[in-house]
């Protein structure tokens, strides 16, 4: 069940880094930005990471996520214990790259991205999720 | 929301795809209708306006076929977008091989307060000739003076002109009397005799186009117009 949870939110979480994305290619004019500053924040020279756009990483990592929850849904692997270790391992380094994002939002960049927030509200509650897949794994052993 | 309301583990998983689905086709259905809905089309500019008084910044030929007129304020970040993804490509491909030239004009929006210390940046940078240098620069480095990033912005322009290699005493002399801001006026009340009313808006043959015009859009306009000019030559030369 919580998988389930996990990959609907990572499908969710893909269409929001795919706007941003496809904004960063030039396929948006503008983004639909009602609070916050989301341009200046995908504008700023930290909308960028080894080359590529922050919003590519993010559909890299939904996609991710996406796939290993699916995975873990099927019948086969649903008392895997691995599938819970990668979803918790997954969703850890995706709190503090979000952590990381929010930080530079409010610190340096001193704008904030409604988008940005949601994906990380996301994130935050797939990991949740993940912690709480773990330990209940843990208790049936 | 539960997604097994069923204890039936096949229940389950076809509500799990149901769900899946739904979010899939509804997520789709946003992103399509965000990447095609119209950007602003083209509005036809009254061609019985006089010419204008502002003069603008020109960058290529000034006998180039094709003429762009762009209305861009340096605080905006669309604008900081077209001009460091896009632009480098219209330059490097319509305007370096002659067969456009952009003119730059300025058009400080009131919502962005660092604006105006980036257009008389600018415009003190043009007269030792490095308009296009504090341009490209101002772009670039947008969000380490826009008005999110600093309440004083003339210490940052000051330091961009000396990392640009500008006489600093000129440009200090300039940048504090506020000599060019007519200038800047003249080229925002340009943009509004146009109807020019978001930034960037680029004009070419006649035609405004408001927003981020993307490099192919671009091309195939300047490349309309050239093929435009080219059917009035054959013509005038059949009627000779």
């Amino acid at each position: 069940m919580r998988r389930m949870v996990i990959a609907a939110i990572s499908l969710v979480g893909l269409f929001v880094a795919m706007y941003l994305w496809l904004y960063k290619l030039g396929v948006l004019g503008q983004l639909s930005c009602s609070i916050g500053s989301c341009e200046t924040v995908n504008t700023s020279k930290w909308a960028t990471l080894l080359g590529q756009p922050v919003a590519l990483w993010g559909v890299c990592f939904y996609v991710a996520m996406l796939a290993v929850a699916v995975l873990g849904t099927l019948e086969r692997f649903e008392r895997d214990r691995r599938i819970a270790v990668a979803l918790m391992v997954m969703t850890s380094g995706g709190v503090l790259f979000s952590g990381w994002l929010t930080y530079l939002e409010l610190a340096v960049i001193h704008a904030i991205c409604q988008w940005c927030v949601v994906s990380a509200v996301l994130v935050l509650v797939m990991f949740a999720l993940s912690v709480a897949e773990l330990k209940a794994g843990s208790q049936e052993r | 929301m539960s997604l097994v309301a069923s204890t039936s583990p096949r229940a389950s998983q076809k509500r799990f795809v149901f769900v899946l689905a739904a979010i899939a086709i509804v997520g789709a259905g946003v992103l399509g209708y965000v990447a095609t809905r119209p950007k602003g089309g083209p509005v036809a500019v009254d061609p019985n306006l006089p010419p204008a008084t502002a003069e603008g910044y020109l960058i290529g030929k000034e006998d180039a076929p094709v003429k762009i007129i762009e209305f861009a304020d340096f605080e905006c970040p669309a604008c900081g977008q077209w001009a460091t993804l896009t632009e480098p490509d219209v330059r490097a491909r319509l305007i370096r091989t002659g067969l456009a030239s952009i003119r730059f004009f300025d058009f400080p929006l009131p919502m962005h307060k660092n604006t105006w210390a980036a257009s008389n940046a600018a415009a003190c940078a043009s007269d030792q000739g490095k308009f296009w240098e504090m341009h490209d620069h101002l772009f670039y480095a947008q969000d380490l003076w826009n008005g999110e990033a600093t309440s004083s912005p003339d210490k940052k322009m000051k330091a961009f002109a000396k990392e640009l290699g500008l006489d600093e005493k000129k440009f200090d002399e300039c940048f504090d009397s506020q000599v060019h801001y007519p200038r800047i006026k003249a080229s925002g009340a340009e943009a509004e005799r146009r109807g020019v009313d978001q930034t960037p808006t680029f004009i070419i043959g006649g035609q405004r186009y408001p927003g981020n015009v993307p490099y192919d859009q671009m091309k195939k306009l300047v490349e309309a117009e050239l093929a435009k000019l080219s059917k009035s030559d054959t013509s005038k030369k059949g009627a000779k």
